[in-house]
This record gives structure tokens, C-alpha cells and sequence, in this order.
């Protein structure tokens, strides 16, 4: 045996499964009592994988900047290949998959985003529409429709929104039960669920495919190119000068709508509920919405990176109710050192936004609802899209995105809790942390 | 005054060409990833200060800083 340094072993685990149960039970309160038992590093086990959260700033930022050939992206995601499709992502080559996501981050700049941030202003000033002066909503669900809207208009154009029925949804939902825990665990399952996500998989092959066609057909008429992720990912080429094949669009485009779905809806439905527990706060954002929208004003890109309030408020809940919990990254080709430990090859390292966003050491009194929280300086601290060159590219699009949602609605209501405050738990049906079922809030016309 | 950029976080989302092109420039990566920032002047000066500081506000992945 050597004497180096080795993580400490959560207790708990059970003969031959390990820690399943619990990680299954509830994986965010699981890898919070690991950190708490065990500190920076925590050693457990599912299924006889060997898995070590890295807590704390420092581990997270060891493990982001090292290069994908030593701590993998690619191998423990195998199970979204059936998801995106081969030849996409996890699917395609490394190199390949490094072009690819070039490819939607020049889908996100500057000039795009400009046209994006009318979209989703004009859906969301539709959207609520006809809600009248007051009313009750299920916030969840109702952030689940606005969001798939607002997304497939940016990704797909007008037309495909115009004809966007309740069928897209309800494939999008079957493809997602294939990263239900269990499927992450044993992807290679015999389980219901992989038929029906391979059956949504085609359906939704066939519908995108038939946008992208009619997309092929107006620009050969010589119709203006729009300005939406469809073209630019028509228009993008891999380094050798070559297109995608135009089989594989639809393949991105699911990709890109599974990163931003529900993590941009749930992160709008828990700052509903996080502005519905604190009036005051709720107060603050609402005069800062009133400077840039109630007299005239627009949403638009450049008035909505102006609002330090919103970005503090929406940080704060990104803090408390990070989407995604846990990141997961294996160590490949040689064994990956860490202050004196060292990982051996095929150990998944397990970076918990859930978790890191509790230490107290950058965030005093953690579990506190704090908007006004100064901003850690570690640039590792606060996580919630990630970090490194594998970070979420879709986030300056999630916040503009959220923000202007909740400015179009905090221009016209207040919000309140219709059930105690504390009963709006964190529950996670799948890897994505959501507010509990009904998340039921009340809506009032603003007196102005 | 100095402007440091972290190529381990830019992915290329140019919000700093947009702000200040006086400064940051995106250019194309050899293996064809992600594009990422290049600063057009080393040392720029202080007239730029506020460009500078928005650009680094607005950088969505925090991976610019400035130093002194």
C-alpha cells in the first residue's frame, strides 16, 4: 500500500450496489451529506463505478481546465448518444465534437442574440397575453410551454413555430426519460423507456428533417437567409471547409434544446417562486423593470445586460437551485493527480453545482436567500453552467432568456405564494433539480 | 493599463469585440474549436478604461480581468 493521500469513503454504501439507493433517493441531498461527512473530496460508489465528488472551488478548477485527454467529457455521456444521435457530440470523434459546439456558440454571438432577444420578448408579450388582471398558475408547466416556444423560434425560425404542436413537446419529454437516473446508471437497459426514446428520436428526425429541407428549399429560391441557429448551423463549416451533413442538423438542434429546455424553465419557475417568498425583493427587481421597460422601453439585448438587480436575483437562485447537480467527468489515458491523491484510470470525478454553491467559505450562512451576496472572487465558485471550455455556451442565452420573461411579468403583476413558502420543495424526477409539484403561484395585476 | 485574457474560459462569444473592438478581436482557433479572443493592443490606454470594463462585465464565461 502506498501512503498517499486518498479521499474519504462515504459511509453508507450497501453490498454490491454502493450508495445507489441514497444517490437514487434524492442524488442533491446525497452529495451534500458526502461533502458534509467527508470534506473537499468523497469517495463513493454506484454499482461498483468508483465515483469521487470534488467539492470546493479549487478541485472544480483542477478538474475544468484539465485538457479532455486526461479527464473525459465524452466517456461518461456514452448514454446521450442515442439522445443526440451518432455523429453528434459524444457520438462524433473529439475533434469533431470540439467543432461542433464552435458551431452554436457563432449561432450565439452578438448579432444573432440581438435578433434573439426580439423573439423571445415578442412570445413572451403573447404568452401572457390573455392572462387577464389576476389568476393562479401552475408555474412549472407554464414555463415549460413558454420556454419550448421562445426555443424553437430562435432554433428553428417562424415558420416551424407557427407550426409547433403539442406533439414536439410530448417526443421532447420521452427523449428526456432517457436521463432519468436510472438510464444513467445502466444505459444499456432493456427498459421501456429506451424504445420509446428511440421512437421519439425518429419522430423528431423526421419533423426537424423536413424544416431543414424546406429551409434547403428557400435558400435555393433565393428567399433572405433568417437569422436563426437552423441557418447559421446550415451555414457553419468544419475546419476543412466542409458542411455538416444535413442529416446530422436535426441531431444538433435536439442537442441544443435538451441543454436549455428545462434548465431555462425551471430556473424562471424557481425565481417565481423565490420573488413570491420575498415581496421585498420582489419590490426592488420590479423598480429596476420599470426603469427600462415602463416608459416605452423594449427588451432588448442591450437593455437586458443592464440590470445589475435581476442578474444579482438571478444568480442568487442559479446559487440555491443550480438545474443540473452533478457534472461528471472520468479520468482517461493516465491516472489524474489531485493535491497528492491520485485517480486512477475509469474514476468518475463528480463536480456538484448543488454542493459547491453551499460552501460556506464563499457563500456565509449558504442556505440563506440573499440577492445582495457579494460574488465570489474564485473564478470556480459559483458554477451553475459548469466551467472551463466545457461550460454551458448556451448561458448568456439562458439569462436573456429569463430575464426577459420575468421582466415582461413583473411589468404587469406581482406574484405571490398560494401555498405556504416553504412547502415549494426540491424534488428531482430526473437529473434536473425542479420545484415541487403543483408550483402554484398567484399572479395580481400591478396597481401603477 | 494591462488587460489579461483566460483562453480557458473564452468560447468565443465575442461580447468583448462587440463592446470594444478598439481592444478584443475574436480569431479562429488552429483546430478549428471554438474561436476565442485576441487583443489588438497589449497595453491599451486609459481613455479605453470604461470599454474595457464593460467588456469585461458583458464577457458571459468572466474570462477577461484588468490589471492595474
Amino acid at each position: 500500500m502506498s501512503d498517499q493521500p486518498r479521499p474519504k469513503v462515504v459511509s453508507g454504501a450497501q453490498p454490491d450496489v454502493g450508495h445507489y439507493e441514497e444517490f437514487m433517493a434524492h442524488a442533491a441531498h446525497f452529495l451534500y451529506r458526502a461533502y458534509q461527512e467527508c470534506g473537499e473530496l468523497a469517495e463513493f460508489d454506484l454499482f461498483g463505478a468508483k465515483h469521487v465528488l470534488m467539492a470546493g472551488a479549487d478541485a472544480q478548477e483542477a478538474v475544468y481546465r484539465a485538457p479532455d485527454d486526461r479527464v473525459s467529457a465524452a466517456a461518461p455521456y456514452q448514454y446521450m448518444v442515442p439522445v443526440f444521435g451518432e455523429g453528434i457530440q459524444y457520438g462524433a470523434p473529439l475533434e469533431t465534437e470540439r467543432q461542433q459546439v464552435r458551431f452554436m456558440s457563432d449561432a450565439l454571438r452578438p448579432k444573432r442574440m440581438k435578433t434573439y432577444a426580439q423573439v423571445v420578448a415578442q412570445e413572451v408579450e403573447d404568452f401572457i397575453a390573455d392572462w387577464g388582471d389576476e389568476g393562479v398558475r401552475e408555474f412549472h408547466d407554464t414555463f415549460k410551454d413558454m420556454v419550448l416556444r421562445t426555443s424553437t423560434h430562435c432554433l428553428m425560425g417562424k415558420e416551424f413555430r407557427e407550426r409547433l404542436t403539442d406533439e414536439f413537446g410530448v417526443l421532447f419529454a420521452q427523449l428526456e426519460h432517457a436521463i432519468s437516473p436510472e438510464a444513467v446508471v445502466d444505459f444499456k437497459s432493456e427498459a421501456d423507456a429506451f424504445a420509446n426514446r428511440d421512437e421519439a428520436r425518429a419522430r423528431l428526425q423526421d419533423m426537424l428533417m423536413e424544416a431543414v429541407n424546406d429551409r434547403l428549399a428557400a435558400n435555393a429560391r433565393g428567399e433572405e437567409p433568417p437569422t436563426d441557429m437552423l441557418q447559421s448551423f446550415l451555414d457553419a463549416r468544419y475546419k476543412d471547409g466542409s458542411a455538416m451533413a444535413h442529416e446530422l442538423i436535426p441531431g444538433m438542434i435536439i442537442w441544443i434544446m435538451f441543454g436549455g429546455f428545462h434548465t431555462s424553465s425551471n430556473t424562471a419557475a424557481w425565481c417565481c417562486v423565490e420573488l413570491a417568498r420575498h415581496p421585498e425583493y420582489q419590490r426592488e427587481l420590479i423598480e429596476e423593470v420599470d426603469a427600462i421597460y415602463g416608459d416605452g422601453g423594449d427588451l432588448s439585448f442591450t437593455s437586458l445586460r443592464e440590470m445589475p438587480v435581476m442578474e444579482g436575483f438571478l444568480n442568487e437562485t442559479l446559487r440555491l437551485h443550480p438545474p443540473l447537480l452533478t457534472l461528471m467527468r472520468q479520468v482517461v489515458n493516465e491516472p489524474f493527480e489531485y493535491k497528492g491523491n491520485s485517480f486512477e484510470v475509469g474514476t468518475n470525478l463528480v463536480i456538484s453545482p448543488y454542493v459547491s454553491h453551499r460552501l460556506p467559505e464563499h457563500f456565509p450562512d449558504p442556505e440563506k436567500f440573499d440577492p445582495h451576496r457579494e460574488r465570489p472572487e474564485h473564478l470556480f465558485a459559483s458554477i451553475p453552467f459548469g466551467g472551463g471550455k466545457r461550460k454551458c455556451v448556451g448561458n448568456a442565452f439562458a439569462f436573456l432568456q429569463v430575464k426577459s420573461i420575468l421582466t415582461a411579468l413583473l411589468s404587469r403583476y406581482e406574484l405571490s405564494c398560494v401555498d405556504p413558502p416553504e412547502s415549494y420543495a426540491e424534488v428531482m424526477p430526473s437529473l434536473i433539480l425542479r420545484p415541487s409539484d403543483p408550483c402554484n403561484l398567484r399572479y395580481t395585476a400591478r396597481t401603477k | 493599463m494591462g488587460v489579461k485574457t483566460d483562453l480557458d474560459l473564452c468560447q468565443g462569444h465575442g461580447m468583448c469585440e462587440d463592446t470594444a473592438p478598439e481592444v478584443f478581436r475574436v480569431v479562429e482557433s488552429q483546430d478549428g474549436s471554438y474561436d476565442h479572443v485576441e487583443l489588438v493592443i497589449a497595453e491599451p490606454d486609459e481613455g479605453l478604461r470604461e470599454k474595457i470594463e464593460e467588456a469585461v462585465r458583458f464577457c458571459p464565461n468572466r474570462a477577461l480581468s484588468i490589471e492595474g
